[in-house]
């Protein structure tokens, strides 16, 4: 157990937690630059949606928040998770006994169903 | 001093000779996840040199055989296990979700060949992507912190601007 770790850790939480108070109150409108991929292009990148779909769930409206990024609302919660149980290991100092590990058809897969999405998303 | 994982459970710590003991007794086996401190991840027991040399494992008592040195079949026969070079997957799905740039994509798919490279047994393959997957993501991080800050400024500008030229 690392009290420094556990000190960062609290703090990347707690501002987390505030930005996701803020956009559940304004929507980002106004004070999150938005895309830039999209300004400097005019296409949509894999995260496209993010926010407004963000914005829809943290107000319960799970549908909505599908529609606007279907790929993202799922694989942003399972990397949260996975990505938490490594913060846990690096604040107690040894690896978690259990890990989420996709493999390697597992990570395979995301890497073809994101760039498929990223493409089709754009063509539809 | 040595942890490891039994049936879901996180056990020890243990010295060295407590870990092989209980090895060599059959209640922790070769395929039993044990991990101390330094090691980046936790490994099959078999895997682990310090219990390597004390001789292989023995099989629990079979009729009439004794003893008999276990021939361990290595789970991944030409390479590693995946994870024991770390894959920045996840780290690259959060860069490309919320950084709306092109560089956490390229960070997956160098996080997507590092596990493959891995148990084709080209460790030198898996951790140049390794690196790769990690450095993309930090240049996604990294543009998005510019692009952000670039932003904020052009955001302080606007309002001192709106205030000079205020009523």
């Amino acid at each position: 157990m690392h009290k420094d770790r556990a000190l960062w850790v609290s703090l990347g939480v707690l501002a987390l937690a505030g930005a996701a108070y803020a956009l559940r109150e304004t929507g980002g409108a106004g004070w999150m630059p938005g895309c830039a991929f999209r300004k400097l292009t005019g296409l949509e990148c894999p995260g496209c949606g993010m926010t407004r779909g963000t914005y829809a769930l943290l107000h319960g409206r799970f549908a909505q928040a599908f529609a606007f990024n279907p790929v993202g609302m799922i694989l942003l919660p399972l990397a949260m998770v996975a990505l938490g149980i490594e913060v846990m290991g690096w604040v107690r100092g040894k690896p978690m006994p259990f890990r989420l590990n996709p493999g390697r058809w597992g990570a395979t897969v995301v890497a073809v169903v994101v760039i498929v999405f990223w493409i089709v998303r754009n063509l539809v | 001093m040595w942890y490891y994982s039994k049936n879901g459970m996180q056990l020890g710590p243990l010295s060295t000779e407590e870990l092989s003991g209980k090895a060599r007794g059959g209640e922790v086996s070769p395929s039993d996840l044990v991990w101390k401190e330094g090691m980046p991840d936790w490994k099959p027991l078999a895997q682990v040199p310090e219990f390597q040399s004390t001789g292989g494992f023995s099989n629990p008592p079979s009729v009439g055989m004794g003893s008999v040195p276990m021939q361990q079949p290595p789970m991944y026969p030409a390479g590693y296990a995946p994870g024991s070079v770390p894959n920045y997957l996840w780290q690259s799905i959060v860069v490309t979700v919320l950084c709306c740039l092109p560089f956490g994509v390229v960070s997956i798919v160098y996080a997507a060949k590092v596990d493959s490279l891995l148990i084709r047994g080209d460790i030198v393959g898996a951790t140049a992507a390794s690196q790769s997957a990690k450095n993309w993501a930090i240049v996604g991080v990294a543009s998005w912190a510019v692009g952000i800050g670039l932003y904020l400024i052009f955001m302080v500008f606007i309002a001192a601007g709106a205030a000079a030229s205020g009523p």
